[in-house]
């Protein structure tokens, strides 16, 4: 009988890795380029409409609020609040499921909703028993190693 | 627009299902064209099915086609696969029914289902993760049970909501289901039982949660003239409504404890249809986790904000209640196959008014009922409604 050969291995689709749409390779892969650009220089950013002054997250090309095109690149405030938080402790998807479990979190930075954002995060330094709603975090870059050819930066939240 | 009726529906068991994808479509088409003997399959011209990602879980696109094949069904309308993630079964009611309103179509079909219990668990929460902002927050591990336990630690803290009273929730759901034979979960729980299974993600445990889950269920949709000749007990479509207010990244989401897209829908829905809010007999709402159910009593206005835990707490959901909530035994003891939920949620709306439901479930003189899907992280919300009287009736 024929036999078709398949590798032993077979290696994992890079669509699986939950950071392959950091397109951080130049500014021609993505119109948010300059927010993977500043988080490998340290800093988490995020656009800001220079026509109504709204702040956008995540970051984009026109401003939802108005439509301009007439964004600015802005510091998102080092320091925010703790809205609410989970572990994720069973049920990770894959990728994520070497790391777990991890606190999944939100916390809000700057005068939210008005002049400020809510984001998502997850912390590493803390465990679920140590947290509660209302204490102050900050986010920080962390380095993301892994299958990657560049390197590549994302952020966390860590209690203050 | 005319008015649109649904005169059968079929559906498979709910489970862990060792089958596949395609043996599921067959088992929910059967089960339709056994319950609607009477329909002649050439009549049916259009075709609707309900799928969030079989290209995922099954690694299968093109699935409307597909499905017209298994069944034995030529299409000469309309033929669409739907998706919007855990609400895709509702949207392919919905948009039957809008191609039947307004006479583009005469009699559909309309199948939802979705396989997604795999060998690789992690594989099908790697599905999960894509239902949010995939680039912001599905990468910060934004799954459904991490997401909806901050929604419950926020219903906690602001209203001093309870872990016992989402509890309850459970208990309610598992007693009916153990009444549907097709449903996933055969099981009563105690409040002690679901408070002790496993932590998934604090404060939910294992039992907070409605599962992966395998299933399919389908239902024939007809125009008024032809529904009269299908069935004496029609069930006509009064109404139905979507909201999202331009949220679906964590940023846009405000406060989690308040679902105001929920609060619109249910507005408009009742400005739509005449109905209110203690009108209604039966609610089909998408219980996929325990907290769910208790923030759309409030936002359907089944009770005042914040006091959901207290509606519960004091049987007003149960059947005999203020309000039959879930009688079928909701997504917590059905399963969710997200393509299958809101047509699992219609058909037993059909199976109640027409009496073939075991009798402990049964709403008795029911008329008026609606379902509620959400999808995602709450960002989007489905109302439909459902009556035994056409909508002109109940407007009055």
């Amino acid at each position: 009988m024929k036999k078709i050969k398949l590798p032993d291995l077979i290696e994992l689709p890079p669509l699986l890795d939950p950071w392959d749409q950091q397109e951080a390779s130049g500014a021609d892969a993505t119109g948010i380029y300059e927010f993977y650009r500043n988080l490998a220089e340290g800093d988490l950013t995020t656009t800001k409409c220079r026509d109504c002054g709204k702040i956008g997250f995540p970051p984009a090309i026109i401003c939802t609020n108005c439509l301009s095109d007439n964004l600015e690149w802005v510091r998102i405030p080092e320091v925010g609040e703790l809205y609410a938080f989970s572990e994720m402790r069973l049920g990770a998807p894959m990728i994520l499921d070497q790391i777990a479990p991890f606190i999944v979190a939100i916390a809000r930075f700057g005068d939210y909703p008005e002049n400020g954002v809510q984001m998502s995060g997850m912390i590493f330094d803390s465990g679920y028993d140590e947290l509660k709603i209302g204490d102050r975090v900050k986010w920080e870059i962390i380095e993301i190693k892994g299958p990657a050819e560049r390197k590549r930066y994302w952020y966390c939240f860590k209690k203050v | 627009m005319r008015n649109v009726a649904i005169v059968g529906g079929g559906i498979t068991r709910f489970g862990v299902r060792e089958v596949g994808w395609k043996d599921l479509v067959q088992e929910a088409g059967k089960a339709v064209f056994d319950d609607v003997s009477n329909l002649d399959r050439k009549d049916i011209d259009s075709l609707f099915v309900g799928a969030a990602q079989p290209e995922r879980w099954v690694y299968q696109t093109h699935v409307a086609p597909l499905v017209a094949e298994l069944l034995g069904v030529d299409v000469r309308r309309v033929i669409a696969r739907t998706e919007v993630a855990c609400a895709s079964g509702q949207a392919a009611i919905r948009y039957a029914w809008l191609s039947i309103a307004t006479g583009l179509s005469d009699v559909a079909l309309v199948l939802g289902v979705e396989k997604m219990n795999t060998k690789h668990m992690n594989i099908s929460q790697t599905c999960m993760v894509n239902v949010g902002n995939r680039e912001f927050d599905g990468v910060n591990g934004f799954t459904a049970p991490p997401f909806f336990a901050m929604v419950a630690q926020r219903h906690m803290h602001d209203y001093g909501t309870t872990k016992e009273q989402m509890a309850i929730v459970r208990v309610k759901n598992a007693k009916y289901g153990v009444m549907n034979p097709y449903a996933q979960f055969q099981k009563e729980v105690t409040v002690e039982k679901v408070m002790g299974s496993r932590m998934i993600s604090p404060p939910l445990s294992l039992l907070d949660c409605s599962a992966m889950t395998d299933g399919a269920a389908a239902l024939i949709l007809a125009s008024e003239d032809i529904a009269r000749k299908l069935t004496d007990t029609p069930v006509w479509i009064v109404g139905g409504v979507q909201v999202v207010e331009h949220s679906h990244t964590v940023n846009q989401m405000g406060d989690l404890s308040e679902w105001k897209a929920l609060r619109k829908a249910a507005d408009e829905l009742y400005k739509m249809t005449g109905i209110e809010a203690k009108d209604i007999d039966i609610a089909e709402v998408h219980d996929c986790f325990t907290i769910s159910e208790i923030i759309e009593y409030e936002e359907l206005g089944f009770c005042k904000k914040g006091e959901g835990g207290k509606f519960i707490e004091e049987g007003e959901s149960y059947i005999g209640g203020k309000v039959a909530v879930n009688p079928g035994g909701g997504l917590l003891a059905n399963g969710h196959p997200l393509g299958a939920t809101g047509i699992r949620q219609a058909w037993e709306i059909l199976m109640q008014f027409r009496g073939e439901v075991p009798e402990g479930r049964y709403v008795s003189g029911a008329r008026i009922a609606i379902a509620h899907n959400l999808s995602g992280m709450a960002q989007l919300h489905h109302l439909m409604a459902y009556s035994v009287e056409k909508p002109q009736n109940l407007k009055g």
